[in-house]
């Protein structure tokens, strides 16, 4: 194998840790919000925690192996493709970052209602079906969406 | 070399589809792992069942569909074809198979809520996630 195509294989790795792990946050997150116990919610967003590793080191490697790629393969640092790219997975990871801080305190609030009763309560629900919380862990997969969508498209290549 | 003159649609849809497929079979790992240590959650197998038939299915049957696109559009002829499709088709083919063995697995966790039945999901989805990692480092490197 060459070089470049070593580079290609963890560059994809990394996509699909990232993407991958993104997409089982995303199921959990799903799962949270239809539960009907606190307990059962927080179950669900616990389970996120050990994906956050997983879609950190996909982030890294996606970014060090592509920009690696790049150099491999001359293309041009400033072409359209490659800026979009840096710019969407800045705003993927942002947004992500974002959301996944909104479901954490929705997990924290989830386990004090357990401990105290595991009754369904409208605060949970209100937190969990918060517009602005849900808006940016939906911007982050459609960002991500749109950055794979940049990869393999690569306009103005 | 990087994807550079070569169908964008049904390569996107390809390679979205075999990622949907890994973030599916992860979110079923970790629902069997959880599972194990917390059977009194009754909602688990039925979690792990409707992901199985509602993300994962729909992932491989996208996957395995703009596969079959690109392979006939890129003109493959089945003769002479390099290593790396080979695994590609065979594990996506087979991994048809796991994965429904891995839903009825799953729908006799959720109906029985058997702990045996919830660590062969487990078991079935590290395995699937073991050959979908050999598919798609195959296929990113061109193994030859």
């Amino acid at each position: 194998m060459s070089t470049a195509q070593w580079l290609l294989m963890l560059h994809v790795t990394g996509a699909f840790l990232l993407v991958g792990g993104s997409v089982a946050a995303g199921v959990l997150n799903t799962l949270s919000i239809r539960a009907e116990r606190p307990s059962e919610t927080a179950l669900y967003l616990r389970l996120v925690r050990p994906l956050i590793p997983v879609i950190g080191l996909g982030s890294l490697a996606t970014l060090v192996f592509g920009l690696w790629l790049v150099h491999e393969l001359h293309f041009a640092f400033w072409s359209f493709w490659i800026i979009a790219a840096l710019v969407l997975w800045a705003l993927a990871g942002a947004l992500g970052s974002a959301g996944g801080k909104h479901q954490e305190r929705a997990r924290e609030l989830a386990e004090r209602l357990a401990a105290q009763g595991d009754t369904p309560a409208d605060a949970l629900r209100a937190l969990l079906r918060d517009p602005r919380g849900t808006a940016m862990s939906w911007l982050a997969g459609l960002a991500t969406l749109l950055l794979l969508v940049d990869m393999i498209w690569k306009p103005g290549a | 070399m990087i994807a550079a003159g070569r169908p964008f649609l049904p390569l996107f849809l390809h390679v979205f589809g075999a990622m949907v497929l890994v973030g599916a079979m992860l979110a079923v790992l970790l629902l069997a792992l959880a599972g194990r240590r917390q059977r009194s959650v009754a909602s688990l197998p039925g979690a792990a069942f409707w992901t199985l038939l509602v993300v994962a299915l729909p992932a491989w049957a996208l996957m395995r569909v703009a596969a079959q696109w690109i392979y006939s559009s890129e003109g493959w002829s089945g003769s002479g074809d390099p290593a790396w499709l080979g695994i590609g088709f065979g594990i996506a083919d087979a991994g048809l198979l796991v994965l429904l063995v891995t839903a009825g697995v799953a729908f006799w966790w959720k109906r029985g809520g058997r702990p045996l039945a919830g660590g062969l999901v487990g078991g079935l989805s590290a395995i699937y996630l073991a050959l979908l990692a050999v598919a798609w480092l195959a296929m990113s490197g061109k193994w030859s």
